[in-house]
């Protein structure tokens, strides 16, 4: 289309173009297949990464007065409550530094067990530090977005941890950025431990609380589980480490029409406040191939031969 | 052309100013995102207004194609599932193009009350897609959405036809 004004060219007389009608069939096909493509296949990542990028420079323009106003809201906040904070943080470092120090003394201790016992040694996942840009503005799913992507070295499907537990898992990485997708999400399964009784089980993202809670599914009604329990990673699922924190029992409810009790969970990361995150490695890049079995190796191996006998 | 009794004869409209506010209100949509609501559902979508505007004075302009293409790149954005939006402007535009005839006839306020209907169905089309692929449904507070963008109908109504609406010969006594 020419850049002039259509007013001074007469309205072309055989070439009108398509119809309106089927320019919405042709769009709403299209748009169609696209859904589809993205639900039931998952082919389309390469052309969301495509538009991602071209629309990386426009939402980092949008970010910079959010940035500043973010920043000059830090500057111009008081002196007093800044050294409150700094002492709190203190505080928090003693205590912590406390425990490191014990952890410390325990992996060393359990490192010589393992030794003595000859287990395997415990995986330790790398991790990188990311902060959180914003949450993703689709209100159907709870995912948010943090500055690191690709070109840092973020894999789909790592990990991503708070100061206080698992906040969820990397779901889309694009060049600069990357989206997680928060454990309220009602997509979002973890497999989880109950440090109290040792019992496993599944917390998936509660579909119904609109707050962001989360549920612990399938267990049976008998199982012993109490409000006030928390639950870490089990490990079992080759993506999370074990040992992490991922929300505490809030309620449950044993109804006599199911044979599953219902439990409501409520995570321990901040899923709505966090700033700063880690980036973990998947557990499951780090763990040796699977041996391959002996007569699978063999079969193929001895199948040629056997004609030249 | 038949014009209507009391229409002001407005200058052409310029496609840079086009594309200019369409992109705009698609920067605005994203500071609402990331500055102020996060992933609100009541939140207005001022890029469909903005494109259902141009979709009613500029059919020839902005149409199906710009609006699919604009719907995309708002799935992208949003993190959601791709094509929804898609379909959801692709069936808002058409509709647009369909009254933009009629529309114009009629005062901005009740011009605001006939795109209700538009953003309304765009809405429930955009809700039946996501919640088809298993999306988690977001309160009823959604339901605002479309009220608030037809309310805005009129701002956008003066703020957009400003440039069309300058004189054609500027003087002295009107610069602009």
């Amino acid at each position: 289309m020419p850049l002039g004004t259509l007013d001074r060219t007469p309205p072309p007389f055989f070439r009108q173009g398509p119809s309106a009608l089927s320019k919405l069939t042709v769009c709403t096909a299209l748009a169609l297949f696209l859904m589809v493509a993205d639900t039931r296949f998952g082919v389309t990542q390469p052309l969301r990464a495509v538009i991602a990028d071209f629309l990386y420079p426009v939402q980092w323009l949008v970010l910079q007065p959010v940035n500043w106003v973010r920043g000059s809201a830090v500057y111009f906040q008081s002196l007093q409550s800044a050294s409150a904070g700094a002492e709190q943080m203190r505080i928090t470092m003693a205590q912590q530094s406390l425990k490191a120090n014990q952890v410390d003394q325990l992996m060393l201790e359990n490192t010589r067990l393992r030794q003595l016992l000859e287990l395997r040694a415990r995986i330790n996942a790398s991790t990188r530090a990311a902060q959180i840009l914003y949450d993703a503005a689709d209100p159907f799913s709870r995912k948010v977005i943090i500055d690191r992507g690709q070109v840092h070295g973020i894999v789909a499907g790592s990990p991503v941890i708070d100061g206080y537990g698992v906040l969820g898992q990397v779901t889309r990485v694009f060049g600069a950025i990357s989206e997680v997708t928060l454990i309220t999400d009602g997509d979002q399964a973890i497999p989880v431990l109950n440090t109290r009784t040792g019992v496993r089980g599944v917390a998936f993202g509660d579909l119904s609380n609109p707050v962001g809670g989360m549920e612990l599914r399938f267990t049976p009604a008998d199982t012993d589980v109490q409000a006030g329990d928390v639950l870490s990673t089990s490990g079992v699922d080759g993506v999370y480490p074990a040992g992490l924190a991922v929300a505490r029992v809030d309620k449950v409810e044993r109804r006599s029409e199911s044979v599953f009790a219902r439990i409501a969970l409520s995570p321990l990361a901040q899923v709505r406040g966090t700033m700063h995150v880690m980036v973990l490695q998947p557990v499951g890049s780090q763990i040796e191939a699977r041996p391959v079995e002996p007569s699978a190796t063999s079969v193929p191996a001895a199948a040629p031969s056997t004609p030249k006998r | 052309m038949i014009m209507r009794q009391g229409q002001q004869l407005l200058l052409p409209a310029n496609p840079f100013f086009i594309w200019v506010t369409l992109l705009g209100a698609f920067m605005l949509s994203m500071l609402q995102n990331i500055g102020f609501w996060g992933r609100a559902a009541w939140v207005p979508d001022l890029l469909a207004l903005v494109l259902v505007f141009w979709s009613v004075h500029q059919p020839l302009r902005v149409g199906i194609g710009a609006a699919f293409v604009l719907g995309l790149c708002m799935d992208v954005h949003q993190g959601g599932l791709l094509g929804a939006n898609a379909m959801a402007y692709t069936v808002l535009s058409f509709f647009a193009i369909t009254i933009h005839r009629r529309l114009l006839w009629f005062s901005v306020p009740s011009q605001a009350l006939q795109v209700l209907p538009l953003f309304v169905a765009s809405l429930l089309i955009g809700l039946g897609a996501k919640m088809l692929a298993g999306g988690t449904f977001p309160g009823w507070s959604m339901m605002l959405a479309p009220v608030l963008q037809a309310a805005l109908w009129p701002l956008a109504s003066v703020i957009l036809l400003v440039p069309q609406r300058r004189a054609p010969d500027p003087d002295l006594n009107r610069p602009l």
